[in-house]
């Protein structure tokens, strides 16, 4: 209830502040926006637009975030895989995402550019946490397992995977947002016909403030949607409670 | 079946934990139960630790069997009690002893538990039982998988007398002819076995 009623406050405020200001070009308030988003609702660009960029960084989330725990469990078991990953996760840690946008963009042209950014993004979290999640597993347990011959199948399940999981759990928390905001930013560097950053680019070049808000409003409520889903279908998948 | 350990030597920093230590355990034979006896500290874990594969003695060689020799016993499968229970706290007694080895059923599991351990503490999770009863757990598991040796460091601690001795009588049932090398500061109530004191590094 308390939630809501901040909530409902910061919109009033919103409202107040674009009623003062007076000029929808700078600021255009919830109401106008939310018009705004119901026009668009209504027609079948929107919902192509949000098919088209919820693929392709939802499954370059879904790609970098298996491929992280893989090349992990990897470097976990081999340290010389560790070494020789080290510099690739430092330069995908330091380097700027528009940068890797420019270069993608020369490389494999805008189609999947999003698919491509969220997979570089999410890999080194994912990496990163997986291989500190497994270091953190408990050594004595890991003794018991070695002594009694437990098969690695089980080892994985029942001592590995709940070990890892709260590192994950977090990993997943910010990936995901991290997923959204570089995959609709390459898409409006990369302008793909059809895509949610294509619609951004089209609300700031009309200057359709109304519309870049209900496209922002958009891809928050996709964005909180994805995370709480995933989430809990993750926490189902790994036996794991959230 | 044996095992000979012979002249075993282990050191940590240095410092000599084991200096060429002997052991001979025949599987045939009535004295294959060993005591390991000794104060706190003097090696009786890093000799247990050894046998379970667990570390590479520095010096000495260990024989299996008909001479085949392998440093440091990793081809034994043991059954191990260690110092601490080492179960998983999330997951049931059931669950903790049947994991460990495929051909431990739930059924045969739940039926062995059932021998030392109340059945209302079956289905709960490790973690919400006692010390004692968490040490019974940990000698199920030791117990009920095929093995070709046991080693207990320290099994009976946190049990009360009696319940100690229903415990001693569940391994002696259970162990069939398995060798049992136990470590204990408490002797009350354990069978005449061979009785071996770690004194000065040396058995």
């Amino acid at each position: 209830m308390k939630k809501i009623g901040i909530i409902l406050l910061w919109l009033l405020v919103w409202q107040l502040l674009s009623m003062v200001i007076h000029n929808s070009i700078l600021l255009a308030g919830p109401v106008e926006s939310v018009g705004a988003l119901w026009q668009m609702i209504l027609t079948r660009e929107y919902w192509h637009a949000i098919l088209f960029s919820l693929i392709r960084i939802i499954g370059g989330f879904f790609f970098g975030s298996v491929l992280g725990m893989i090349l992990a469990w990897g470097s976990y078991r081999a340290s010389l895989l560790e070494d020789f990953l080290k510099p690739f996760i430092s330069v995908l840690k330091a380097v700027p995402v528009a940068s890797f946008v420019i270069i993608l963009l020369i490389w494999a042209g805008n189609k999947m550019l999003s698919f491509y950014i969220s997979s570089l993004v999410v890999l080194p979290l994912l990496y990163i946490n997986t291989l500190n999640g497994l270091r953190a597993t408990d050594k004595k347990i890991l003794e018991m397992a070695e002594v009694f011959r437990i098969p690695m199948f089980r080892r994985v399940r029942y001592i590995y995977i709940p070990s890892v999981y709260p590192y994950l759990y977090s990993a997943f928390q910010t990936s995901l947002g991290m997923a959204w905001k570089s995959g609709v930013a390459a898409e409006v560097i990369g302008q793909p016909i059809g895509s949610m950053g294509n619609g951004l680019y089209q609300s700031k070049i009309y200057l359709e403030t109304a519309e870049l808000f209900a496209w922002t409003i958009t891809i928050v409520a996709f964005s909180f949607i994805a995370e709480k889903l995933f989430l809990k279908v993750a926490g189902i998948c790994f036996n794991q409670k959230e | 079946m044996h095992i000979h350990f012979k002249d075993i030597t282990k050191s940590y920093d240095g410092k000599i934990v084991l200096d060429r230590v002997n052991l001979l355990i025949d599987s045939g034979s009535e004295s294959r139960d060993v005591l390991l006896r000794g104060a706190s500290g003097i090696g009786k874990t890093t000799l247990l630790r050894i046998i379970a594969g667990l570390e590479s003695p520095d010096g000495g060689s260990i024989e299996i069997s008909m001479g085949e020799a392998a440093r440091g016993g990793s081809s034994l499968k043991v059954g191990m009690v260690f110092q601490e229970d080492r179960l998983l706290e999330q997951l049931s007694a059931v669950a903790n002893v049947s994991l460990v080895d495929t051909s431990v059923s739930e059924q045969r599991a739940r039926e062995a538990l059932g021998e030392i351990l109340p059945p209302e503490a079956l289905d709960r999770p490790v973690r919400e039982l006692s010390g004692g009863m968490k040490r019974r757990v940990a000698i199920v598991r030791a117990l009920l998988p095929p093995s070709d040796i046991l080693v207990m460091d320290e099994p009976f601690t946190g049990l009360d007398p009696d319940t100690r001795d229903r415990v001693i009588g569940y391994i002696m049932r259970s162990k069939g002819r398995r060798p049992l090398i136990i470590a204990s500061h408490e002797v009350e109530g354990l069978p005449k076995m061979r009785e071996l004191i770690l004194e000065q590094n040396q058995l």
